[in-house]
């Protein structure tokens, strides 16, 4: 954790090998590192950076705590964990976005108005209570959050809730489950984050760093997509 | 057996165990003669309040981090979540015939009603100053040359303190010319550090040119010496002007006195930044995810409490000093005599002699003989007396009464 070595947090999954390419393309250290192996943390003494690899959600964990200066994460996570981090970079990769969506049946009844949908009906289930949460307030909309862990597209189809707040890539879960969207509530790609101690007391050490993943983002990383 | 209580503390309160508590009472005596060394004066606050006193205009004393709850005559009270507001109303009351600057120290538990997170507690312990009633750059160098030397004081080596200057940021937002909702999105991506959030609202708004270029600056520009510079030829409108030049004549009295290594220059420190009105600042440790300490200048409050004054200081959080020093003085050794014995009597006695001499003396009531009693000895670290039994009349009882 000292000033000598920088720890960068990555995520398990795509977004971490996406996360690795761009690293590549950056010109840091990559070699032999994997982000689904048991090892969990590949250090680089020459370079003095070490990479630690964890569950996406953690990833904003331990950049907060300054267990990592820097960690890269999507937004879609970073919105849901409302972790005190500083957030420096879109990285362009791991796009998707927060929908609303409704059963395709209901949203027609309801004249594809949310307010008339929501009259009788207020139960919402989603992956992502905090972001669901803050969206229906904004619009002062009550409703009853569902926190589920995973297929939120099941919910409605068995009537455990109404409405689902998921993200969605190519909308194709939805279209299987005769889901349809009701309103996008904001786009999600990858982002570099930083501890906001480290970045201002590493701050000499983390710039280059973080102006040579900004530039190898910039030069057209590929447009991958979250599943 | 039925009807245990219920043994956990809630969310965000702790106990502290002898060694951390000896800690903590220790660095906050510590702290508090070190600041009454420079002429500040300790003085004691409520632990609650008139919620009022902690809304006016303090940002810990905002609705939704307050502790608050009600009286029997009906009047919202609220624990006090800081304590600059707090001496804020006291000097505006009761200490306003007295001349100013007024130097003023504290060390409190403070309570606010957050989520529990990254070394963030609900309640927990504040040593600070308040600077009252001097304005300028003179006032500006004490405290922070103050905050340097405390923090070396508690024991840390690798600190540094990073110095913003609020009234910068205030002059880029106004010169921006975009409705107040704008300017507010704007100024909480700074806040954050929301780099990404800045680049879509400049984007959004439509910023070119110099708008642009400042509001980037002030999101990036960190350094020394030469950050100032960058500052002073950037930034040279309005008020920005002589909130530089006032900075630079700060930065140069704290790096003539030697006080440049542990410091910097960081724009994009703006705190809680409705509430500062000049220079702020904040301590980081390496390794610690949170600021050790922070302050600046809040020109506006005390004037909400009827007494319009400058005035600056800054507040450590002590838990977060003893995580930065981690290592706990205070092992639980004592030093001292474990007095043991079969004779109560003559044990007190003995133990209320050794006690005049000003050394730790633990009675050993349980001890049925010399060796269990040295065994206990021995284990805390205490040197043995056992004590023979007082024998016959003639010992001379309570000659050593006063």
């Amino acid at each position: 954790m000292g000033t000598a070595m920088l720890t960068l947090a990555l995520p398990k999954g795509k977004l971490g090998d996406d996360a690795i390419q761009l690293l590549a393309k950056a010109g840091f250290p990559v070699k032999g590192i994997a982000t689904e192996t048991r090892q969990l943390v590949f250090s680089f003494p020459a370079e003095g950076v070490r990479y630690i690899i964890c569950r996406p959600t953690d990833v904003p964990t331990y950049v907060e705590h300054g267990a990592a200066d820097l960690g890269i994460v999507g937004k879609d996570t970073l919105a849901e964990a409302g972790a005190d981090v500083f957030e420096l970079v879109d990285l362009g990769f791991g796009y998707c976005r927060f929908v609303v969506a409704a059963p395709r049946r209901r949203w027609e009844e309801a004249g594809h108005s949310l307010e008339t949908l929501l009259t009788g009906s207020r139960r919402v289930a989603t992956k992502f209570p905090r972001v669901a949460a803050a969206f229906f307030r904004e619009r002062g909309l009550p409703v009853e959050i569902i926190k589920l862990h995973g297929n939120i597209e099941l919910a409605p189809l068995v009537g455990l809730a109404d409405l689902i707040v998921d993200i969605v890539s190519t909308g194709r879960t939805l279209k299987e489950n005769d889901l349809v969207e009701v309103t996008g509530i904001f786009p999600s790609t990858a982002r570099l984050i930083a501890n906001r101690v480290s970045y201002r007391i590493n701050y000499q050490r983390l710039r280059p760093v973080i102006e040579a993943l900004k530039a190898a983002a910039q030069g057209g990383a590929g447009i991958a997509t979250c599943s | 057996m039925a009807g245990y209580l219920n043994f956990q503390v809630p969310a965000g309160v702790r106990d502290l165990l002898p060694p951390e508590a000896t800690a903590l009472r220790e660095l906050e005596q510590e702290l508090v003669a070190f600041f009454q060394s420079w002429g500040y004066r300790e003085v004691l606050t409520p632990t609650f309040e008139f919620v009022e006193t902690f809304q006016a205009g303090s940002p810990a004393g905002e609705e939704g981090s307050l502790y608050k709850f009600i009286d029997r005559d009906g009047r919202v009270l609220a624990l006090r979540p800081e304590m600059t507001a707090p001496i804020a109303r006291l000097v505006a009351t009761s200490l306003r015939r007295e001349d100013v600057p007024l130097r003023l120290c504290y060390r409190a538990g403070v309570f606010r009603y957050e989520e529990p997170r990254a070394g963030r507690l609900r309640e927990f312990h504040q040593a600070g100053v308040e600077l009252i009633g001097a304005g300028g750059e003179a006032a500006d160098a004490e405290i922070i040359a103050l905050a340097v030397e405390t923090l070396l004081k508690a024991g840390l080596q690798e600190f540094r303190i990073g110095i913003g200057q609020v009234a910068v940021t205030k002059g880029v937002l106004q010169d921006l010319e975009l409705p107040r909702e704008a300017v507010a999105q704007i100024k909480a991506a700074l806040a954050g550090k929301d780099l990404v959030g800045l680049e879509g609202l400049i984007d959004g708004y439509n910023l070119k040119g110099r708008k642009k270029r400042h509001l980037e600056l002030l999101a990036t520009l960190h350094g020394g010496k030469e950050a100032l510079e960058e500052a002073r030829t950037n930034f040279n409108r309005g008020g920005a002007i002589a909130a530089l030049a006032g900075l630079e004549r700060v930065w140069k009295a704290l790096a003539a006195c030697g006080l440049e290594k542990w410091l910097f220059i960081d724009l994009g420190i703006l705190r809680d930044f409705d509430y500062y009105t000049g220079i702020v600042f904040e301590g980081y440790v390496p390794g610690l995810g949170v600021p050790v300490c922070g302050g600046g200048r809040y020109d506006d409050l005390l004037g909400r409490f009827g007494y319009p004054c400058p005035a600056t200081g800054f507040a450590l959080g002590l838990e977060r000093i003893l995580m930065a020093r981690s290592e706990v003085k205070g092992t639980g050794q004592d030093e001292g005599y474990l007095v043991a014995g079969r004779d109560l009597a003559a044990v007190l006695r003995r133990a209320r002699e050794l006690h005049r001499e000003g050394t730790t003396v633990i009675i050993d009531g349980q001890s049925e003989n010399r060796r269990q009693a040295a065994d206990r000895a021995a284990a805390r670290g205490l040197a043995l007396v056992w004590v023979e039994p007082l024998t016959g009349t003639g010992e001379p009882q309570g000659k050593d009464d006063v």
